[in-house]
């Protein structure tokens, strides 16, 4: 990964974060690894505790963010996801697991589309 | 909150019920569906979600497990989708839980939340009233059909949101009701008619004899000559269907999926004609839950194989054992299903591959052997099945420049349903409807000769060399003959006409005139 790439991934997930507050969201933790995969983004949302997937776009990129969040992509958020609330030892919650798109036009103008619920376990 | 819910599944013309039992616990959302599902069951998943939102319901949080018990059977089908989603809506408690018990729900879902009509709703109802059940929420699709069965409150519903208002005491939906007796009673009108046909007043004549005694038929003649034009015409002059007949017919068609946007029962007597490339399958039913073939879809009706020989040999032959049994026992790793075939066999024929063999005006162009081998096709032991042989002979000039002046079909419908009465008086209380299902011992019984006809039934049986069972079937025919005639005794001429319908038994099927 570049170190531009890498900047733009963070800075996405700083304006994410930022989104996340603003609608009520209480952010819990970032970039959570597992062995086998990670979660940019934990948040409680009422009772709700939130697995937030963060994809930016930048002008250049090909197609529509919400295609990119691929099968294998999904198998490793949900292993982390069973990891973090292995190793928490939380029970009886309900969960989600949501994706969050950061599209930056020409100007840098970012645009946020949030979809809630995106993806099941099976 | 675990809920349970009963539907139904089909094995078979029988339905049996399905506990389709929903729970949930915390945690990482998701849903898997147990008991055996095949793929159409396990993508309701799918539509479940998208009917739940799209009905303005909120999609429940959660793990869910839906189990379909008994689990050692296989689920098959898009019907469990309504119970699913009621069920989860209710293990949310978006809906109350405490009349679901009282019914069963069929149903698929649309994305729209819509509740789209399945197969086979007339025998599920019936098996669900067999063990009690009253009640049941089905699609306004198959309300109808539904309602066929009395004494059993038929809910219907057009979508989710509906039958949700419906549970939760917010609208009622009374008893969607019928009335069997009009439906029934409506008057079939037939497209083609029997004063269409030109002369062959000897085939019209064995026609009539099929239609009063439901004998099978097998019909030769060379192309053009109105073989199939009169088989068309055959079903305006059978009797109606009674109506424990019309159901049983319905619950074929139900099962198969064939009732789609018709009416709600079958009234008329079913014409099936499958092409000559059909296979034995789908001529007998099958699949891995055997499904009906044609003989079944022909059940109470007609079996019209146009251009018999040019079937498979293996298709001709599988047909002998519905035409003695009228029905069928298809045997799978799954299951094993008999279903009725209680049909009539019609059956055209050109007399070679070419059709002009025999013809007093055109030659015959074809081979010898390629003779033999297409009337190698007719075995002995099915035409030994087939009542009635007759020749359809090309139509003379002065025939064919005439007007059409044939009897109308009501004419000789009214005469074959006197003769119908008569068999049925006959057959009171016994399984036999006709004269050509007669057991050997109702034969004895009922097909007693004068001694004039007993002579000339036993010179025929020393000149044409037949088989025990087409000197059974000549009694049975000339049964029919008698009942046409109105005459208690099986005289001589009635046996006479009989014999002269086995013109393909001569020489062991080869065809001479």
């Amino acid at each position: 990964m570049g170190k531009e790439s890498k900047d733009l991934g963070t800075s996405g997930e700083d304006a994410a974060c930022q989104h996340l507050k603003n609608i009520g969201y209480k952010i819990i933790e970032r970039n959570f690894r597992s062995q086998q995969g990670e979660i940019d983004i934990i948040a409680k949302d009422g009772e709700f505790l939130v697995f937030i997937e963060v994809k930016n776009y930048s002008f250049r990129s090909y197609g529509s963010p919400l295609g990119a969040v691929r099968k294998s992509k999904k198998q490793s958020i949900i292993h982390a996801a069973q990891t973090y609330l292995y190793k928490n030892n939380i029970k009886n919650t309900n969960c989600r697991f949501d994706v969050l798109t950061i599209y930056r036009n020409h100007s840098g103008d970012a645009h946020i589309e949030y979809i809630k619920d995106a993806f099941y376990v099976n | 909150m675990l809920i349970k819910l009963k539907s139904s599944a089909l094995s078979g013309l029988e339905g049996y019920l399905v506990e389709v039992e929903v729970d949930s616990v915390k945690g990482l959302p998701g849903q898997s569906i147990v008991g055996l599902p095949d793929a159409a069951v396990r993508e309701s998943r799918d539509r479940v979600k998208f009917a739940i939102v799209n009905s303005g319901f909120e999609f429940p949080p959660g793990y869910f497990t839906i189990n379909l018990a008994p689990g050692d059977v296989r689920k098959e089908g898009p019907m469990y989708d309504l119970s699913i989603a009621v069920g989860m809506l209710s293990s949310s408690g978006q809906i109350k839980a405490d009349r679901l018990n009282d019914y069963i729900f069929l149903g698929e879902l649309a994305l729209n939340g819509e509740v789209r009509g399945i197969a086979g709703v007339l025998p599920i109802c019936f098996s669900a009233k067999q063990v009690g059940i009253k009640k049941v929420v089905v699609s306004v699709k198959n309300a109808d059909e539904a309602a066929l069965v009395q004494g059993m409150d038929i809910i219907p519903v057009k979508d989710l949101k509906e039958t949700s208002d419906f549970l939760n005491g917010i609208k009622n939906i009374p008893p969607h009701v019928i009335d069997i007796k009009s439906l029934f009673n409506r008057v079939n009108e037939y497209e083609f008619d029997f004063n269409d046909v030109k002369g062959q007043q000897h085939a019209k004549r064995a026609l009539e004899i099929a239609a009063a005694g439901s004998h099978n038929i097998i019909m030769v003649g060379p192309p053009g000559s109105g073989k199939t034009m009169l088989a068309k015409r055959l079903p305006s002059i059978l009797p109606p269907l009674s109506l424990d007949e019309a159901l049983e017919v319905t619950k074929l068609y139900s099962v198969t999926g064939l009732l789609n946007g018709k009416s709600a029962l079958i009234t008329s007597r079913p014409f099936r004609s499958p092409h000559h490339t059909t296979s034995n399958i789908g001529i007998i039913g099958g699949g891995r839950m055997p499904r009906p073939g044609e003989v079944s879809l022909a059940h109470h009706g007609i079996l019209f194989l146009d251009e018999f020989p040019e079937f498979e040999r293996e298709v001709l032959e599988v047909l002998r054992q519905p035409l003695e049994d009228a029905k069928v026992t298809v045997s799978r790793a799954l299951a094993s299903i008999t279903y009725p075939a209680e049909f009539m066999l019609v059956a055209a024929m050109n007399p070679c591959p070419c059709g002009n063999y025999m013809d007093p005006v055109k030659p015959c162009i074809c081979h010898s052997y390629k003779l033999q081998r297409y009337l190698g096709k007719l075995s002995r032991p099915l035409l030994d099945r087939i009542d009635l042989h007759i020749e359809v002979p090309r139509l003379k000039k002065e025939e064919l420049s005439s007007q059409p002046d044939g009897e109308p079909s009501k004419e000789i419908k009214r005469r074959v349903c006197a003769a119908r009465t008569i068999q049925e008086e006959r057959f009171k209380g016994k399984n036999t409807h006709s004269n050509s299902r007669m057991t050997p011992k109702q034969v004895r019984e009922f097909c007693k000769l004068e001694n004039e006809a007993e002579n000339i039934l036993k010179a025929a049986i020393l000149h044409l060399n037949m088989s025990g069972r087409s000197y059974d079937r000549i009694l049975k025919v000339s049964r029919t003959i008698a009942d046409l005639d109105s005459s208690e005794t099986i005289e001589a001429k009635h046996i006479a006409e009989a014999i002269q319908y086995r013109t393909l038994d001569v020489k062991g099927g080869e065809y001479h005139v």
